[in-house]
């Protein structure tokens, strides 16, 4: 179970860094694993601490906010 | 934009020029190219890269970069096998969009301009100069600028410092500046005015990259002048970077490393093994600067950069025609961001009455009524194969099919090509869809063109929203073709969850009152005045003293020469005439209130009886409020009549007094800056030092002058008086901070005592006069900046909103700086950067309204109990507490938000919500998001 | 931007697409004008896209 363990991630991503680096990350073809899914926000001002609850509720594994 | 393209001749006069324009072939059609980069793929020839400075091959048929603009492929055709030798073509069939076109001639246009802006950067240094310090002879000698690409984390190495002889990672590094800067022997007597920065920038990198490499940069001086500059440095030494002041004679291969022979100030010589050596190479004239000369008629200096006036910057020769950035001189980036704000300004100015005529204005079809039921539209992009190589974009498509609210969907080659944009708007009006989800690539670079499709289609641009299966997912995710189509279709149906609550949101547009607030009246108030005033702008300019003038008043000519007195008086005399400006002495400012485009600030003028009180109301602000001389301690200023500054010095030089230029003088520069009170470097204070210097011997060329300096920062075309200077005589000696110059009086003698680090000894002199450079200080930003609520620096100065590419701008909009309020710095400097100001400060003059991104927070106004929490956490002051009957409410100002959320997050009520981002919407993606958690768990269990 | 011949009036040409070329004709164009940017390169950018630790943020938005 553990090697296969593959966390559901949520991601909340800042427009203006998060979001752009992971685009920037896109362009040179870097690889990472497919497990996240991503929220775009316009700053993770905007990030309420429901929102993490929410999506620990909603069944994610770990939540990613980057700004 | 036309790229690749020859300036070859330009006709005509200012206001109606003609200019002859070569276009060379890109064998592309920009057009259809999509830039998804199978071309390069399959091309079979190398092509080595100048973009990554020939540290890497790339082929004939290639982009430079992937953020390049054109985003277009092009194909160079040195190395072309089929423009070379008549062969291959393969590229051409490969191409999926059929872009590749080997017809293409070259193409000459004549454009009917009004004006000519020339920004042709600067040139390289040449490989002669290079081959001074073993480049080409040894590979482990590199310029700085491959240095650059070399530490770049998107560059050939991903960042990785390598030698070139062996791979080895370096261990010891040298930089040796002034690499054909300072140096007659290839003709650049001037200075570069970057490099000292940029070795230290790269200095930096590799250190943090690697703590353990040693780096030292050899140098003559430091010129780290520019605004917080001296701070890097500060950190650089605190990292263990080494600065050694010294001059390289030479490198040479020893054993399987490099051998730098260097002499030191005191003479010694020595050795040092490294194992790499970056050369800072300096900024040349552009090559082609000759050229520019001739078709244009502009007048070039002896270096080859475009001659210009102290006075007028930017202006030359020719009328009509204005240069701007490195070609005017060698400059960093916010210098040259700001000259080129400061030419179009000018340019402006010169085409006034043409304004607006050749810009064409879209319009669109009225926005219909979206009506109550969700019609949802879903669209797929293949991108070619950059999207459907990895993900099932069929998959994708076909699993919206059941989803609530979802009436069409398909799927697309190139969403974003002209035909699928217009199959797009039709399909919209056809299904009378009224939310839009398209899956694709990223909103950051195609959302403008969607929401562009959505107003043509007469929908709100807010309804539609972009999954960035693209980027985020099948180029990331390319061996995993079955985990990135599930990434994707949850993507999708998280959008298409969000899409549901979407609500069309009006653009706001605010008015803005066509005139500007000037706070000061010096040079760069004026100078801004004017330039508004040019392009047509009323102005009311508050000057705290008496009579218009600041500081130039104080000046008696520049370094250049130019005389500051007559062109203080004109310009005086020409704002005073001008009907568009309006001046208020004795005036400051006491209370600002409103946004951009709508400011009403009180201001105060007289005293006494004869104090009143006017509210100006205004659209921008420009801070013009200048600085004032340093008054330092332990100098005995002010305390012996032996000992002045620089100012007072010049005054006394200008007067006619026979005993004017004494027969010995001492100047001490830094005095109180740098460290003592004030920690930064003033800038300006070297080539006063200079002026008057060489002013004293000019008057008696027998005068003794000595100048005790730390770094002498003569930076550009100053560095030549400064050579002056020496070559008359004028003797200069460094000091450190251990062994600072001590001034001191016994008896009726003043003396000065210092370490002559030339001799190496402690020297004691009596000299007639003791000159101090003190430094600058700002006039009243500290009242300033809460009255506006404008951030400054650690150093009383305005903080700029980004100090590279908005170097005259405040992060709060319609706030402009300029002069000393931002940072000490040279008339022509303060000049160029009032005229930025001011063109910057006329965009949203010339608009007459401001328009808001719809995006910005709403307050509910029944839900807020006027906590007042939003508006103290606001970093934007976009909040403001409003009286509603008898309640405290919170009202957002729109003009002012910059959607950033935090007051929605922090809203203990849940009442304030963003466009397009509502709290609903966000938790019915989150839901979304856990769909696809409870059918695995489902599936698990 | 096309490349059309028609004459605009209210035009400035901007020679050279670097950082500074990009700011004039950006400027230029906010305050009303009609701008043919000239650069002889394949890209605009310049010098300041190669470099790494400054923003090249290249929005040029033409």
């Amino acid at each position: 179970m553990s090697d296969d363990f593959k966390p559901r991630i949520l991601g909340f991503l800042c427009n203006w860094c998060c979001y752009a680096a992971a685009d920037a990350a896109g362009i040179s073809r870097y690889q990472y694993p497919p497990n996240l899914r991503t929220i775009r926000v316009m700053c993770t001002g905007r990030v309420d601490p429901a929102f993490i609850l929410r999506g620990f509720v909603e069944g994610a594994d770990g939540i990613f906010t980057g700004g | 934009m036309l790229t690749n393209a020859d300036f070859l001749a330009l006709a005509g006069k200012q206001g109606d020029f003609t200019a002859r324009i070569r276009l060379r072939p890109r064998y592309i059609d920009t057009d259809s190219c999509t830039a998804c980069g199978l071309c390069t793929q399959y091309c079979p020839r190398h092509h080595v890269d100048p973009y990554n400075e020939g540290l890497a091959l790339t082929r004939p048929i290639h982009i430079d970069y992937a953020q390049a603009v054109p985003a277009t492929y092009y194909i160079d055709p040195e190395s072309c096998l089929y423009l070379q030798h008549d062969t291959c073509q393969i590229c051409v069939p490969v191409c999926q969009s059929h872009a590749i076109n080997f017809n293409q001639q070259p193409e000459e246009l004549d454009l009917k301009v009004g004006a000519v802006i020339l920004t042709p950067g600067f040139g390289r240094i040449s490989g002669k100069t290079l081959a001074k310090f073993g480049y080409e002879a040894h590979p482990d000698v590199v310029t700085s600028i491959e240095f650059e690409r070399m530490t770049s984390a998107s560059g050939p190495f991903q960042g990785e410092v390598k030698c070139f002889s062996d791979g080895r990672h370096p261990h010891r590094l040298a930089f040796i500046q002034c690499v054909g800067s300072r140096d007659l022997g290839c003709d650049n007597g001037y200075c570069s005015s970057v490099c000292c920065m940029y070795a230290i920038k790269e200095a930096l990198v590799v250190k943090e990259h690697d703590p353990d490499v040693e780096i030292t940069i050899y140098y003559m001086d430091i010129r780290t002048q520019g605004k917080d500059f001296d701070k890097a440095r500060e950190r650089a030494e605190a990292m263990g970077i080494k600065f050694v002041r010294a001059k390289v004679a030479g490198v040479t291969p020893w054993k399987n490393r490099l051998q730098l022979t260097y002499s030191t100030l005191d003479g010694r010589h020595e050795f040092e093994p490294v194992d790499m050596v970056v050369l800072s190479v300096g900024l040349e004239s552009p090559r082609d600067a000759a050229g520019i000369a001739d078709i244009t008629g502009i007048e070039l200096n002896r270096y080859d950069f475009a001659k210009s006036d102290t006075l007028s910057p930017l202006t030359t020769r020719r009328a009509g025609v204005i240069v701007a950035g490195a070609f005017q001189g060698p400059k960093d980036i916010p210098e040259s961001v700001t000259q080129a704000s400061a030419a179009a300004g000018i340019a402006a100015g010169l085409l006034k009455k043409q304004r607006g005529q050749g810009i064409v204005h879209k319009s669109y079809p009225r926005e219909k009524d979206i009506g109550d039921e969700v019609r949802i539209g879903v669209f797929t992009c293949h991108c070619g194969i950059n999207i459907s190589s990895v993900v099932d974009v069929h998959a994708v498509d076909d699993s919206v099919e059941d989803m609530e609210g979802v009436v069409y969907h398909t799927d697309s080659l190139y969403s974003c090509s002209q035909d699928a944009i217009e199959t797009l708007k039709q399909t919209i009006i056809e299904h009378n869809l009224n939310r839009v989800v398209i899956a694709a690539c990223s909103p950051r670079t195609h959302e403008p063109l969607f929401q562009e499709t959505l107003k043509d289609a007469g929908l709100n641009p807010c309804l539609v929203e972009m999954v960035n299966i693209r980027n985020q997912c099948s180029w990331v995710h390319a061996a995993e073709p079955e985990a990135a189509t599930d990434k994707s279709k949850d993507l999708v149906r998280m959008a298409v969850a969000k899409v549901r609550g979407m609500q069309p949101l009006p653009e706001q547009t605010v008015p803005v009152m066509p005139k500007a607030l000037i706070v000061g009246g010096g040079i760069a108030g004026m100078t801004a005045a004017l330039t508004l005033a040019g392009q047509g702008f009323d102005s009311v300019i508050l000057e705290q003293g008496a009579t218009l003038g600041g500081h130039l008043g104080l000046l008696n000519h520049t370094l250049s020469g130019s005389e500051t007195a007559k062109y203080l008086k004109h310009l005086v005399a020409q704002v005073k005439k001008d009907g568009k400006i309006e001046v208020l002495t004795s005036a400051r400012l006491v209370q600002i209130a409103g946004f951009i485009g709508n400011f009403a600030s009180v201001v105060a003028t007289g005293t006494g009886e004869a104090a009143k009180e006017h509210t100006v109301d205004h659209g921008v602000i420009i801070l013009a409020t200048g600085g004032h001389e340093h008054r330092p301690d332990g100098y005995l200023l002010d305390k012996s009549n032996k000992v002045v500054t620089q100012l007072e010095l010049e005054k006394r030089l200008a007067g006619k007094a026979r005993n004017r230029a004494p027969g010995s003088v001492v100047m001490i520069q830094c005095a109180g800056s740098r460290g003592d009170d004030l920690n930064y470097c003033s800038k300006v204070c070297c080539n006063h030092a200079v002026k008057n210097a060489l002013q004293i011997k000019e008057i008696n060329p027998d005068a003794q002058v000595i100048v005790l300096y730390r770094d002498m920062r003569t930076y550009g075309f100053a560095e030549d008086a400064y050579r002056e200077a020496r070559l008359k005589g004028v003797v200069f000696i460094p000091y450190d901070l251990d062994h600072k110059p001590e001034v001191y009086e016994k008896g009726r003698s003043l003396h000065v005592k210092f370490f002559d680090s030339i001799l190496r000894e402690e020297t004691d002199l009596t000299p007639d006069l003791v000159a101090l450079s003190v430094g600058i200080v700002p006039d009243g930003t500290d009242g300033l900046s809460k009255l506006l609520k404008a951030p400054l620096t650690d150093d009383r100065f305005f903080l700029e909103a980004h100090v590279k590419l908005r170097p005259v701008e405040l992060p709060v909009d319609g706030m402009y700086v300029c002069g000393l309020a931002h940072t000490p710095k040279p008339v022509d400097e303060t000049i160029a950067q009032a005229q930025a100001a001011a063109a910057k400060a006329a965009i949203p003059l010339v608009k007459g309204s401001v328009s808001v991104d719809p995006i910005v927070s709403h307050v509910d106004q029944d839900t807020c109990i006027g906590c007042g929490l939003c508006a103290s956490l606001c970093p934007f002051a976009a909040i403001e507490m409003v009286k509603v009957g008898k309640k405290r409410k919170a009202h957002t100002i729109a003009a002012s938000c910059k959607a950033c959320g935090i007051c929605s997050s922090h809203c203990p009520t849940f009442a304030i919500s963003m466009g397009g981002f509502t709290n609903e919407q966000i938790t019915a993606q989150i839901e979304a998001f856990g769909e696809v958690s409870e059918k695995e768990t489902t599936e698990v269990s | 931007m096309g490349k059309g011949m028609e004459h605009r009036a209210g035009s400035v040409m901007v020679l050279g697409g670097g950082i500074a070329g990009l700011q004039a004709a950006l400027d230029l164009t906010e305050l009303g004008y009609y701008v043919y940017l000239v650069e002889k390169s394949a890209v605009v950018g310049g010098v300041m896209a190669q470099l790494d630790k400054t923003f090249p943020t290249n929005d040029c938005s033409l």
